[in-house]
């Protein structure tokens, strides 16, 4: 195996094992851990095998490497590692949310799912693409049918 | 447009963001 080969097959093992770590911390990692391979390697004037095997066993297994990043010990298990505080927990608000701009959408009709999103901003559990998504077609429908009443009037 | 169409899409808004929501909390969870 020549020292590319070998760098990225431990590569490759990084991110595999970085499965548990927001995307674009696994991203980072893999880049530092590459830009460490490279400093080391450059430092010891010399890319053949014997010297690649040695910087990356210097580094530690790519296990290794997530784990201190998820700040657990070393061996432990990486599967528990918090993807964020409260990502994808049902609670109060989340209800609250659904129901306003469903059920609030009948019995409240403007101000129902208004209310009901800003419960959705006030959530923890969806992200700010999700959130971003959902605000757009709510006030697409209701800004764009106001707009067209309006229209109508002054026609 | 009419006044009744615009209450009618409202809700309908709502529910389209709704499924999105729940869909994303269930994918957030598998």
């Amino acid at each position: 195996m020549n020292a590319d080969a070998l760098v990225s097959d431990y590569l490759g093992r990084l991110e595999a094992a970085s499965w548990p770590l927001p995307p674009e911390r696994r991203t980072e990692l893999a880049g530092e851990v590459r830009e460490h391979i490279e400093a080391a390697l450059s430092e010891a004037g010399s890319r053949d095998e014997v010297t690649v095997r040695n910087v990356l066993e210097r580094l530690g297994r790519p296990e290794e490497i997530v784990a201190g990043e998820a700040g657990a010990a070393p061996n432990a298990p990486v599967v528990s590692v918090n993807v964020g505080p409260s990502m994808g927990r049902v609670g109060a608000v989340e209800i609250a949310a659904i129901l306003l701009l469903t059920l609030g959408a009948f019995l409240l009709p403007l101000i129902g799912p208004v209310i009901g999103l800003v419960f959705v901003w006030l959530s923890s559990a969806w992200s700010t693409r999700v959130k971003v998504i959902v605000t757009a077609i709510v006030l697409a429908v209701v800004i764009i049918p106001i707009l067209g009443l309006l229209a109508a009037r002054t026609m | 447009m009419s006044v009744e169409l615009v209450f009618l899409l409202i809700p309908m808004a709502g529910i389209i963001a709704a499924i999105i929501l729940v869909a994303a909390l269930v994918r957030r969870r598998r």
